[in-house]
């Protein structure tokens, strides 16, 4: 008995020592091919589980595009995906995962604000290059103490330069004076792109007439709705970062009798707020940085939803925007030696027209925002989005 | 005056949302202790197999609800005979079967976001004007599921307080091990119990969706119903009802007249103060006679 037993533990032991000499060789192996990682963070679940479904399948067609074409001076791209749960403590820890363990060399994401702050500390520290996508705070590239983030940028504008255009457009076009705020008050993106309306709104001699708010995941708006209707407001303005807070405001406006115009950002525009409430949103303004509608995207649109049977929407081209920047970035360090990730962040910082999905791109060395996006006006007639007009920065 | 009546209606109406999830919450508590968290999971169920059942299946309205009943049901008992009972039977501490309905509501609402992606969706039926008492409206829909639920919650009444089976629940809220010494089968009140709670909470899937949206995500809300059920009282069916509409109504008003901005601080500090005061609820009782 004891015989049989110290015998099997000499053959686990052999089958031991087999598999430590077999991973190490393939190990070895894989060394030999040089392979740069990038990571996404993105929402597959959770509250904004929208976001990854129409990113994930483009930003994967491009890396393996990419490396059909042999890789960017012999090293082939590979994107390591996790899931935020739309939770900024989840987003904190895939980032820490994807540093530390993946050993990326550069990151794409997030797509939202509240998580993008406190992930630009990591950058710095890591010294990992992060380019957010979609987050517009202007915290996010830099503190709020001014301090620029040397390893944060994004591909979007940022909410001042949105709020700004909002209330431009809202006063001198649509001639309104008497304006309301229903804001998500847990939502630095919210919070941030509405203070700068109400700044240049009143600044431009527009009135404020009720500021309400909500938190993160509420569905009820009556109450605050009610009161706005009591206040004369004739437009609402509601930037909300997910889609559903504003289709469930409108048609609880709707049923509450109160016929309002709504306001709002880049966070709600994607096909599926109008399926929600399109008719609930007619003549609805909506600021974007693209258009899914432009001419330019037709085919792109169509080959996608072909191919992945999801509709590409804004989260699709800024993704892809955030990842033609970092290929940009390999492809010059790679040209300059090699490609590390400070390599890459000095790249970033100073990109100079590179075309990227959207449009061409110069980053701002002191603020890591891009310097020339142009802002378009949507509006909703007949349920489809309609482009108004572009706002260029002066 | 007109604007506090149209909080108050708004207020109601969601009130009668709550009733129906605080009263599944109060059911599974008085007799096993635990809190089902998967309950939400279960509503978000509902609302889909109803959602599938109209958009995917063409069903009327009324065959699509029979069926989110039937499937959600389904789930609960499955849940129950699979995570819950399991653990009974091995004597598991309290605990462990609140973890255990945490890893079911993972699960579902996991399973049904891989499924039918995280979008919201419009719940497929007709809206109808609401209808306007001088410059309050009230939503025919709002009506319609408050009366729903109270006609629900009537005929539960009628079940626990008039029937042998309602007597056994009954008798199994004070002491399940006596209860089942007196001849009560333990795992029929268990199916009884789970089957009231599928009900329930497809109903409230469904009516929760229509007036909202559709979402794997929906679910959340069932906190709030929690909540309210610990306000009324754990374990007392009226007092989760009278919880649910004081909380419907404190949310509006707070939402109304003191700040929209931090409606649930106020909310859940008036709750606090309400729990200082009346450590078992509202209208709490001690362990003689529960339901």
């Amino acid at each position: 008995m004891i015989k049989a037993t110290f015998s099997s533990i000499k053959k686990f032991g052999l089958f031991l020592i087999m598999l430590l000499l077999l991973t190490s060789l393939t190990l070895t192996g894989c060394q030999q091919e040089k392979v740069l990682k990038i990571g996404y963070i993105t929402e597959q679940t959770g509250v904004d589980a929208y976001v990854g479904p129409a990113s994930i399948p483009a930003l994967k067609d491009h890396v393996d595009k990419i490396n059909a074409e042999g890789g960017i001076g012999g090293y082939k791209l590979e994107l390591i995906v996790y899931d935020t749960r739309s939770e900024v403590t989840d987003a904190v820890a895939v980032t820490k995962r994807l540093i530390d363990q993946d050993k990326v060399v550069a990151i794409i994401g997030p797509s939202w604000s509240a998580a993008g702050i406190p992930i630009a500390d990591i950058a710095d520290a890591a010294k990992i290059p992060i380019v957010a996508t979609t987050a517009s705070n202007v915290n996010v590239t830099v503190s709020e103490s001014g301090q620029l983030h040397p390893y944060m940028f994004r591909v979007c504008f940022i909410d001042p330069y949105q709020g700004y255009a909002q209330a431009d457009f809202a006063y001198n076009k649509l001639g309104i004076r008497k304006a309301a705020l229903l804001t998500d008050v847990a939502s630095p993106y919210t919070v941030g792109l509405h203070q700068f309306f109400k700044d240049h709104f009143t600044e431009l001699g527009g009135e404020i007439v009720a500021e309400e708010g909500y938190n993160q995941g509420d569905t009820e708006f009556r109450a605050q709705l009610a009161k706005i209707k009591e206040s004369g407001a004739e437009l609402l303005v509601m930037s909300a970062y997910t889609y559903k807070d504003v289709g469930l405001a409108a048609q609880q406006a709707e049923a509450l009798g109160l016929k309002i115009r709504f306001m709002s950002g880049d966070g709600v525009f994607v096909p599926e707020l109008l399926e929600m409430a399109g008719p609930q949103l007619e003549g609805a303004i909506v600021t974007t940085g693209v258009s899914e509608n432009a001419p330019e995207f037709a085919e792109f649109n169509a080959a996608f939803e072909a191919k992945h049977g999801v509709k590409a929407n804004v989260y699709t081209y800024y993704g892809l925007d955030a990842l033609m920047a970092i290929e940009y970035a390999i492809r010059e360090a790679v040209k300059k030696g090699e490609p590390t990730p400070t390599a890459i962040r000095d790249a970033l910082e100073t990109m100079k027209d590179v075309q990227l999905f959207t449009s061409k791109v110069t980053m701002d060395p002191a603020t890591h925002n891009p310097l020339n996006k142009p802002l378009l006006i949507n509006t909703i007639q007949n349920s489809q989005w309609v482009l108004l007009e572009t706002f260029q920065p002066k | 005056m007109e604007l506090f009546i149209q909080q108050l209606v708004s207020g109601v109406s969601i009130g009668a949302i709550y009733a129906l999830l605080a009263v599944g919450y109060a059911l599974v508590y008085s007799v096993y202790n635990f809190t089902n968290w998967a309950f939400d999971a279960f509503m978000a169920f509902g609302a889909f197999m109803a959602f599938v059942g109209i958009s995917s299946l063409f069903m009327p309205f009324w065959l699509a609800m029979i069926l989110s009943i039937l499937l959600t049901i389904l789930l609960s008992v499955g849940a129950e005979s699979m995570a819950y009972r399991p653990l009974r039977e091995r004597k598991a501490p309290r605990l462990f079967m609140m973890i255990s309905a945490m890893g079911v509501n993972l699960a579902v609402v996991n399973i049904i976001n891989l499924i039918f992606g995280g979008t919201f969706r419009k719940f497929p039926v007709e809206s109808v004007q609401p209808i306007f008492v001088g410059n309050v409206s009230i939503g025919r829909m709002d009506l319609i599921a408050g009366l729903i639920s109270f006609g629900v919650l009537a005929l539960l009444w009628l079940f626990l307080y008039r029937t042998r089976w309602g007597l056994g629940i009954r008798a199994s809220a004070i002491d399940i091990q006596t209860a089942a010494l007196m001849g009560i089968n333990n795992n029929a009140v268990a199916i009884i119990i789970f089957v009231i709670t599928g009900v329930l909470s497809a109903i409230a899937g469904v009516f929760y969706g229509i007036k909202y949206a559709v979402y794997p995500m929906m679910g959340i809300v069932t906190i709030k119903a929690m909540i309210a059920s610990i306000v009324g009282g754990l374990g007392s069916l009226p007092a989760a009802i009278v919880g649910s509409m004081l909380l419907g109504v404190l949310e509006t008003l707070v939402s109304g007249y003191i700040s929209s901005s931090y409606r649930d601080l106020f909310s859940f500090l008036f709750l606090i103060v309400i729990l200082l005061f009346f450590p078992n609820g509202l209208m709490g009782k001690n362990v003689d006679e529960k339901l």
